[in-house]
Parts: C-alpha cells; structure tokens; sequence
C-alpha cells in the first residue's frame, strides 16, 4: 500500500506538472492555427520540435553567480513535505522505472525468449547500448528534434548525439543494398498517407533497444514511423513488427510534440559520449 | 466539469516528456542518503555525456594524494549560461557528493564551493533533504 501510495503520489505530481506546463504553453501560443502546407498540398513539418533537452533548462545564477541545477523536479511541493503526508522520494528513481514497466503497453515476446527478457529486465545497466554510449536507434530515439522538409526529402535532426536521418518521399523503393545492412536507424522510405507521413524502415541491427527496459529485437525489425503535423503540434508514433521475437505488433508509446515558435532557437552540438560508470554499478537493473 | 478535468489529465500526461537522454541509474552507483566533502584541486574537467565528469588531487596531512572523480547531471544549465569555463584546472574547490557503494573514490556531486564562496549545485532533486532521489 505504502509504494501503491507512491506510486500514485508521484504519477499525480507528474500529470499535475505536465497540465501546469500544458497550460501555460496553451496560453503563449495561438489557438487553432492552420497546418501549414507546401506547395504540393502536402503538411509541411519542417520545424523545430518539442521542448530543450537534458534537463537545467532555463535554470539562472543568482546575483552572486551561485547557481542551483535540480535535473528533476522533487516529488512532494514543498507543503506536502512540512505537513509531513508526503512518502518522500526515496527510490523515487527506481520506482517510477517499476511503473513504467508496468504501463500497458508492452511487447510481447515469445516464450522462448521470456529468459531473456528477464536477463534484460534485471541486468539492464550492464546490457542497454545507451549506457555504453551507442546511438538509441530507431524506434527508441523518438522523434526528432527538428524536420526539414523538401518535395523529395525529410531531413530528421536530432539533438542527441547530434544525429541526422535523410529519408526518401519520393516514391522509391527500398534501397536493395541498405535494406539489407545491419545499422542503428535502418533503411527508410516514406510516403503520404492522407496527412500522415508514413516511414517504412528496415534494414536494422540487432543491438539497439525499442525501449529502456531492455526491449531487444532481431536484425529483421520492421518499424513504421507515422508523423501528423495538426496546426503548431506534431504527434509521433511508431509501430514494432518482428516476427521472430514477437508475437505481436508492438506500439510505441506516442508523443505530441510542440512547434518552436522561437524563429533564432538552433540545435546545439551535443557531447560527446564516455562510458565510465559500469564498473562502478553494485546492482543491475534500470530504474 | 469532472469529466473534462480527466479529460485534460489524460491530455497532459500523454504529452508529458519523456526523458531525452537515458542516464544510468544512481541508486545503483552512489549512496544518496550518505554525504562526503573534500577539498581538491581540479586536474581536468571533462565535458562528456552521459556525465559530465570533474577529478580531483586531494592533498593529505600526510603528504599523500587521494584521486577522486566525480560525476554530475548533464552540463546543460552552465553551457546555456556560458558557465561552462567557470571550472578551470588548478582550482581548489570543496566539494559535497554522495559517495560510491562500492567504496571507490568516486561520487555524484551536490555542491562545489569556489575559494570566493561561490557555489555550484548540481543534483537530483532536492540537495537538502538526504532521501531525495
């Protein structure tokens, strides 16, 4: 009942921030704007997407050049804590990775593989390929962080690890060649669906992950990427098919994300990545 | 009006933000309910991810040297605020970190001290309260 409570207390704190955020962005941007559209008729989602990334963000020195980074906010307002009904964070981490874990939408493996997933599950700060500082891949990586759009071309930027992606609209096949490789963010085509940009990528590894907790896949991961320009707001989705670990489709948990409406805001050039923290790790699972 | 306060809640928390960067899990690295604080000079300060790093020569009584290197969040707050040049090696600075589990001279930092007083906190949540994280 006591984790029950936590958990509830920190998914209540987070939809809380989320609405507050939801609220005050609603109120800088205009309502019901138009999506924009190119002159083939299509959406146009070039942009800059979604918020800062890292955490710190907007973060100042004071007078005295002190200066405080919380990278997350704290569980229980201040109030919760002096009025002492606030289970204070402790394992806050690990337990919010328990939850996530239990979300609903889950892949589902098959059972020849459950030892594995559960190998993954407990062992995941040895195993995940971002702690080793290898790209997340597709889908994992998300969505990006800014889009440039050509009659023939998306050009997908990305904040971390100062990724690029280059996908073909121009009605081409799979690349025979690139189809066939084994890489992080695989061999993508895309195409209209309505005014859904539909991505068909293939051509993976079999090392990056789906998701954090250790979600594995075969180098024959058939992944489709679905982007909706709605006004100033994209949503991304993405669904998982591989049919030899899973039993069924898997979807990804979508995001809606916000056009950037500062017209001087730019990527900038992310660090790069050195893995130091492993040997040093007394327990393995993520949390 | 239940109804749409549920709805926006719905609303919310399918835009709430994921985690960008995946970070590694520092309950598994460093005991955050425990403190330690030494005062060393900075050998070299690493901007690097997932971490960024700072090691440190702690001078004995004795004469002898104690390496330290500590970790911390991401470096985005002093980049945005061209701080990133504050840490310069040669430095003396005290510092307040959580310590490693597994003994080593490693730990995530809470609190550097300047020799003008200045500080720099870079944590979790809240510096303040030890079960915070």
């Amino acid at each position: 009942m006591h984790q029950f409570n936590r958990f509830a207390i920190a998914a209540a704190v987070a939809a809380a921030m989320s609405f507050v955020s939801l609220h005050a962005q609603q109120n800088a941007q205009p309502q019901n704007v138009p999506t924009p559209r190119t002159a083939d008729g299509h959406p146009d989602l070039s942009g800059m997407w979604g918020g800062g990334f890292g955490g710190g963000g907007g973060v100042k020195p004071d007078e005295k050049g002190n200066l405080v980074q919380l990278t997350r906010g704290r569980p229980c307002s201040k109030q919760q804590f002096d009025l002492g009904n606030c289970a204070p964070g402790i394992n806050f981490e690990r337990d919010s990775g328990v939850t996530q874990r239990m979300g609903p939408e889950i892949p589902m493996y098959k059972p020849e593989f459950w030892e594995k997933v559960q190998d993954y599950d407990r062992n995941g700060t040895q195993y995940d390929p971002e702690f080793h500082c290898k790209p997340s891949g597709v889908p994992r990586m998300g969505a990006p962080s800014k889009i440039v759009q050509t009659p023939t071309e998306l050009i997908f930027l990305y904040a971390q690890g100062n990724v690029f992606r280059v996908i073909p609209i121009d009605g081409r096949p799979h690349d025979p060649i690139k189809s066939q490789d084994t890489t992080w963010y695989g061999d993508a085509v895309g195409k209209w669906d309505g005014d859904t940009m539909v991505i068909d990528i293939v051509g993976f590894n079999d090392e990056s992950w789906i998701e954090w907790p250790g979600w594995f896949h075969s180098n024959n991961m058939h992944v489709i990427e679905k982007l909706t320009r709605t006004g100033n707001t994209l949503k991304w989705e993405a669904i998982v098919e591989d049919p030899d670990v899973l039993m069924a489709p898997f979807h990804v948990e979508g995001r809606t994300l916000r056009l950037n409406l500062n017209a001087k805001a730019t990527l900038t050039e992310d660090l790069p990545c050195e893995e130091r923290d492993s040997q040093h790790m007394v327990t393995h699972e993520r949390g | 009006m239940k109804k749409i306060f549920g709805l926006l809640a719905i609303v919310a928390l399918s835009l709430a933000a994921k985690p960008a960067v995946a970070h590694h899990a520092l309950q598994a690295e460093f005991d955050t309910a425990k403190r330690g604080e030494f005062t060393g000079t900075l050998t070299k300060f690493a901007m690097i991810n997932p971490h960024v790093r700072w090691f440190f020569d702690e001078k004995k009584a004795d004469g002898s040297v104690v390496k330290w290197e500590i970790t911390g969040a991401g470096p985005q707050a002093l980049r945005q605020n061209g701080m990133t040049r504050i840490f310069q090696v040669g430095q003396t600075l005290k510092v307040s970190f959580a310590p490693a589990r597994d003994g080593s001279n490693t730990g995530r930092v809470v609190t550097f001290t300047f020799p003008d007083g200045r500080t720099i906190t870079m944590y979790h949540e809240d510096p303040n309260n030890p079960n915070d994280l």
